[in-house]
């Protein structure tokens, strides 16, 4: 049976660490590039949803349709818990939802686009969403800290339909250790001995991979690059020049689970055959993937990539929780496992309004409202709230306790459906006025005792002209 | 006519500060002295049949079961009933209109209405600041007090072109009356630069723009009518109040222009006096933050809607103003220990009634001034009291 490609999407967090940066708080000389990191307030999840709510747009199809999600990340946001069931909550799936969290290694990623062509082939899912994110927190001082960046990949898979299609797949197992982390360890840990690495395991077992590829007409590479300059050792070893994955890896870096497919993005919007390897816990896996027509998504995901904003080393320690005041932090009042999370999942997850039969005034949220706000009435029923709106007014907020991380801009808004909520919103507020666009977007709100707390943030929305620039 | 059945015959305050030496049970037997000592022909702490005590939040100290019956033993007087009225920032404003309808309803004829709020035990960011983690854990994340009214000074700004320098003028304003009023927070004078400099806190409010976190205590003593001519020749009266609740959450309300519960007591309050705007020779409102006394002289009727800001750079509410406004320094300058806040500012009207005022009196035309405090979540209650210092009207 066919696997096809519907619909793509990508995300990045919109933070840039400079390599140069990293290295002078080392007091190293040069560092090349850039990599992307993760604002307090996204990880993960937040970039999964990101990327999978974009490629379910570009393939017209909306979450409810989707009867299997398949995530693969190397740091799901809950070492062991709902980190699967919050990420489908979030994007609209029914909970019905199939699927897996794969995780455990950078393999996470080409697990999951594999488990995914399965159950679609097997008949067990007609619609499949599969989803490789990561943002990895390397060991302070460690080389790989200047390369290890933050970013997410989506393609919603299906057996008919799409404009592109999964093929002959390859995988070569070898137990060694790279780069891994421990259990009860945060940080991972860097190479034992590069040169080790470089010569004896990742070339041989990489290139081994990208042949048995090459012996079809491969005209796009996305092959992992862990130091800058490998993935193009491997791809000269197949005849081509440096692989496509080239521009992804300078503009986010290494995004470990999210960088096969991340890297592969912008071949998808071109017809031909695409190779696409994956590498890390001993395993390699490529898979080919035969692009007749560009895929809807593909362009817009690789343009979500590029700009962004620098950030100093400080401040990128500080989001990753490596550089922690010292004293206590003010406890959240509402500890996620407390009954109000029982209680407003839906508000929280799904952003349920309760609309007045009566007046159709939209109450928000609908477990603080058994009548309705405008008129009084009892009768209200359960409604998505808009996703987009704008600026009614707003704050910035400078002065709060730790672990609030400010500037933080609060927003009143009146959204598209007449709802009106009151929600953080993204950056800094320098982009804010009255009469801003925004959509929302899931962010995450607070992490403590190991929880991360997840709700829907106002994020003004650029223009297409903004975004190319 | 006004209601005038209840009568205020004692009120006093302690000097409002950072008052980290005195307990609470201290700050609440001081304002009680305060009060007694004020009763011009003498008053016996036995006098007092019942109490109604103001406290607004006892965790900012570590105290949340803090009751009614502290105050009693505190000021020498257990045995006594005492309630405490917990109403937000109006909690003051609130336990006052509770005791004079005590007073009025015959149940007891001598009340003593007792503020009393400790704002500083605690650090600002075990304090205060601690509620940006309290509530909905994502509707209501990172809001701290000014969350709950920069909001309102974006959008007046935008909708009436109101300025950042017509918010300082408030402050100066405030600080100016403030350095007149011995029992002031803060007793200096600043300018409208020294505002626009001070660090942004959240914007558009900047530093000076904030009241300060105070420790206070104040009180009054509530008669009826007809006997309180047996504690003074000059009494002041309940000429009327009102109460108004409107929505807690900033996100249920229809406009960022107006407090809506302001609004609705001031007319509830003005219809039971038989007064209105016009009638007043001084109000203290709330100003917890500049352009909640914008709002407040906006929604209160003193000024046109949207006009607030200017008539404040105009002059128009200081103490030789059409309408003085925040006699005392208001919260800005004087403070706002919360539970005490109302209570102080009702001390402030007996004493301008009074002609007590000192280097601050107002001249007295009508004999009415009025008293006002707006809080919760989201403004989500306001209390106003109208006193005046003649019973026939």
């Amino acid at each position: 049976m066919a696997i096809r490609l519907l619909g793509a999407g990508g995300a990045a967090p919109r933070w840039r660490l400079r390599a140069a940066s990293v290295a002078e708080a080392w007091a190293r000389t040069g560092g090349r590039g850039q990599v992307a990191v993760c604002p307090p307030d996204e990880d993960p999840l937040t970039l999964g949803w990101d990327a999978g709510s974009a490629a379910l747009a570009a393939a017209g199809i909306t979450a409810d349709h989707v009867d299997a999600l398949y995530w693969g990340t190397s740091r799901p946001p809950f070492a062991e818990g709902p980190s699967h069931a919050f990420c489908a909550a979030a994007l609209g799936c029914s909970d019905h939802v199939a699927g897996a969290l794969l995780s455990g290694s950078e393999h996470a990623g080409i697990d999951a686009l594999l488990a995914a062509a399965d159950a679609v082939a097997a008949g067990s899912s007609r619609i499949a969403l599969v989803i490789a994110s990561d943002a990895r927190r390397p060991g302070p001082g460690s080389p790989f800290e200047a390369r290890c960046g933050a970013g997410a990949a989506a393609v919603v898979l299906g057996a008919s339909g799409g404009t592109a299609a999964l093929g002959t797949r390859v995988t070569r197992s070898r137990p060694f250790v790279d780069r891994y982390r421990g259990d009860g360890e945060d940080d991972v840990r860097d190479l034992y001995d590069a040169r080790l690495f470089r010569e004896e395991i990742f070339v041989p077992v990489v290139a081994e991979v990208a042949r048995a590829l090459a012996a079809f007409d491969v005209q796009a590479w996305s092959i992992p690059d862990p130091d800058g300059r490998l993935g193009a050792t491997v791809a000269k070893l197949v005849g081509h020049g440096a692989p496509e994955s080239t521009s992804v890896y300078a503009a986010v870096g290494d995004t470990g689970a999210a960088a096969p497919l991340l890297g592969a993005l912008g071949s998808f919007a071109a017809p031909g055959l695409v190779g696409v390897i994956g590498t890390g816990g001993g395993r390699t896996t490529g898979v080919l993937i035969d692009v007749e027509t560009p895929v809807p998504g593909a362009a817009r995901a690789v343009a979500a990539l590029s700009g962004g904003e620098d950030v100093s080393y400080t401040s990128a320690l500080r989001a990753r929780g490596q550089l922690t005041p010292a004293g206590e932090t003010i406890p959240m009042g509402v500890p996620p496992e407390s009954a109000l999370f029982v209680r407003g999942a839906d508000e929280m997850l799904g952003l349920l309004g309760g609309r007045c039969v009566d007046c159709h005034t939209i109450s928000t949220p609908p477990s603080i409202h058994p009548t309705c706000v405008a008129c009084g009435g009892p009768k209200l029923e359960p409604v998505a709230i808009a996703r987009e709106g704008q600026v009614h007014t707003y704050v910035v907020n400078y002065t709060m306790p730790a672990p609030f991380v400010a500037p933080l801009p609060i927003a009143v808004l009146d959204m598209d459906d007449g709802a009106r909520l009151m929600l953080q919103v993204t950056g800094d507020g320098t982009d804010l006025a009255i009469g801003t666009r925004v959509e929302l977007v899931l962010r995450k709100y607070a992490h403590e005792r190991g929880v991360p707390v997840y709700g829907f943030k106002a994020r003004p929305v650029r223009s297409p002209e903004e975004v190319t620039t | 006519m006004a209601w005038n059945r209840v009568a205020v015959v004692g009120a006093g305050l302690i000097k409002m500060g950072e008052l980290f030496e005195q307990s609470y049970e201290q700050m609440a037997a001081g304002a009680f002295d305060a009060a007694v000592q004020s009763v011009d022909k003498g008053f016996e702490p036995a006098q007092v049949e019942a109490a109604f005590v103001a406290t607004q939040r006892g965790t900012l100290w570590g105290q949340e079961g803090i009751g009614g019956n502290t105050i009693p033993t505190a000021i020498g007087l257990a045995g006594i009933p005492c309630t405490r009225i917990e109403n937000a920032c109006p909690s003051g404003s609130d336990a006052f209109r509770v005791g004079a309808m005590a007073v009025a309803s015959g149940v007891h004829d001598v009340v003593l209405v007792i503020g009393v709020e400790k704002m500083r035990d605690k650090s600002t960011e075990e304090g205060l600041l601690s509620r940006a983690a309290a509530g909905h854990p994502i509707y209501t994340r990172g809001e701290t007090a000014p969350v709950l009214f920069a909001p309102f000074a974006t959008r007046h700004m935008h909708e009436f072109g109101t300025t950042r320098e017509m918010l300082a003028a408030v402050a100066v304003k405030n600080h100016y009356n403030g350095a007149r009023d011995p029992y002031a927070h803060f007793q200096n004078e600043i300018t409208v630069d020294d505002v626009l400099a001070s660090p942004p806190v959240c914007h558009p409010l900047h530093l000076l723009d904030c009241c300060p976190q105070t420790d206070g205590a104040a009180a009054v003593l509530l008669t009826s009518a007809e006997r309180a001519t047996e504690f003074t020749d000059a009494p002041v009266y309940v000429a009327g109040f009102g109460v108004a609740t409107d929505h807690p959450y900033l996100h249920e309300k229809d406009s960022f222009i107006e407090l809506k519960a302001t609004r609705l007591a001031a007319q509830r309050a003005y219809a039971m006096a038989g007064v209105g705007p016009g009638d007043l020779d001084c109000a203290e409102v709330h100003d917890c933050f500049t352009i909640t006394e914008i709002l407040d002289i906006e929604d209160l009727g003193f000024v046109a809607k949207g006009d607030g800001g200017r008539a404040t750079l105009d002059g128009e509410t200081s103490l030789t103003g059409r309408i003085p406004v925040n006699t005392s320094g208001g919260l800005l300058a004087k403070g706002h220990p919360i539970g005490a806040t109302g209570v102080a500012q009702l001390t402030e009207c007996w004493w301008q009634l009074r002609g007590a005022a000192g280097e601050r009196q107002v001249a007295m035309r009508n004999g009415y001034a009025l008293q006002h405090n707006a809080g919760g979540r989201g403004s989500g209650v306001s209390v106003v009291n109208i006193l005046t210092n003649h019973r026939d009207s």
